[in-house]
């Protein structure tokens, strides 16, 4: 269940300046996005288990280290997922 | 005409150039005296042209264009965006559009569809190999993309018709030249997926037997069944799968085989028999 525009966003963020910008105001670079608005909320709640089936999982690495998230916070959150995929 | 004179491959990653003073001294021997001994196979053959079997690591291709294989026809390339590649040295990158448009040609007179492209950028799947195999000249490269990212992607059996119809390219093109073919990626590694980190040195291992055993039945029976279960990464074995069939499938010597868990990838260096 691809998000086309979720995708995008995270592609087009792998720019350094796109990525300053959105660091300051993640607001006003996700309007730009026809992205629904559970999709917006996730992400501004940088809900990691929300957005991973929905881009491609390198693009979910790339996104998150252009958002300011340090790998090993990102490592965390990611392994977090799949320990509550299997527990149900 | 031109001569194949040989196939190598490398692993790749990231953190290879971006964590590389974070290694320890004897990480970093490892790793720089395997890229030294593929550097001096490579160098052995002389070529004069390589063709680079990389993924694109979401820099030229998104989801509104997403090709199964596209071939670099152009006479230069842009060098990798990738701020912890600032430091390539080739920039831009020479390409052999010749022999890339040949390659094309040949594919299509052949029934196979790939892509095309005249400027491509080249990320650190290309870059980081080309680099740290420290050749004094870099030959002239025709880059070739092959999706190994996003699926659905090419299957293992036809990987194995594309390393041959390499071949065939090379050896009907009229210029008297060099060809090697270089293969980046692989072996076992997860990216942005829960077990991000995981490297299955059992599926690697049995990986490169089944490369040096050399035969192509085998290899197709094994990487289908176990290619997706060792992580998304490791779909770029494709390419290794390429340089196997353009080399004949004859077995290949491996130069190194190292679990880098600083670098979250199964690192493989090898060069083939032919």
């Amino acid at each position: 269940m691809t998000d086309y525009w979720l995708s995008k966003l995270f592609f087009d963020l792998q720019r350094p300046e796109a990525a300053a910008e959105y660091r300051a105001d993640r607001r006003k670079v996700l309007a730009r996005y026809p992205l629904a608005p559970d999709v917006v909320t996730a992400i501004l709640a940088d809900d990691l288990a929300f957005l991973a089936p929905r881009v491609n999982p390198y693009l979910l690495r790339y996104y998150f280290g252009a958002a300011g998230v340090a790998e090993d916070v990102f490592l965390a959150k990611l392994r977090a997922t799949g320990k509550e995929a299997k527990h149900g | 005409m031109a001569e194949f004179v040989g196939a190598f491959a490398a692993s790749h990653a990231p953190l290879i150039v971006r964590d590389w003073n974070k290694f320890a001294p004897v990480r970093r021997g490892e790793i720089t005296t395997a890229f030294r001994e593929l550097g001096r196979r490579v160098a052995a053959a002389h070529p004069d042209v390589l063709v680079v079997l990389s993924p694109d690591h979401w820099v030229n291709f998104f989801l509104d264009n997403l090709p199964s294989i596209c071939i670099g026809l152009g006479d230069s390339h842009e060098g990798p965006p990738e701020p912890f590649m600032k430091d390539f040295p080739y920039r831009p990158v020479p390409g052999h559009a010749a022999f890339g448009r040949h390659l094309f040609a040949t594919a299509l007179a052949q029934d196979f569809e790939p892509s095309a492209s005249h400027y491509l950028t080249l990320d650190h799947g290309f870059c980081i190999p080309l680099s740290r195999i420290e050749l004094e000249n870099l030959p002239r490269i025709v880059p070739v993309i092959v999706n190994d990212l996003e699926p659905p992607m090419l299957s293992v059996r036809r990987c194995l018709e594309w390393g041959k119809l390499v071949t065939r390219a090379i050896e009907s093109y009229p210029e008297k030249l060099r060809i090697a073919v270089f293969a980046t990626g692989g072996l076992s590694h997860s990216i942005g997926e829960p077990d991000m980190g995981r490297i299955d040195e059992d599926f690697d291992r049995a990986c490169i037997q089944v490369f040096q055993d050399g035969r192509d039945a085998s290899l197709v029976e094994f990487l289908e069944r176990r290619m997706a279960a060792a992580g998304n990464g490791t779909h770029e074995v494709r390419n290794w799968v390429i340089a196997h069939a353009a080399a004949g499938s004859c077995g290949f010597d491996l130069i190194d085989y190292r679990a880098v868990p600083e670098v979250y990838v199964g690192c493989g260096w090898a060069s083939w028999r032919r």
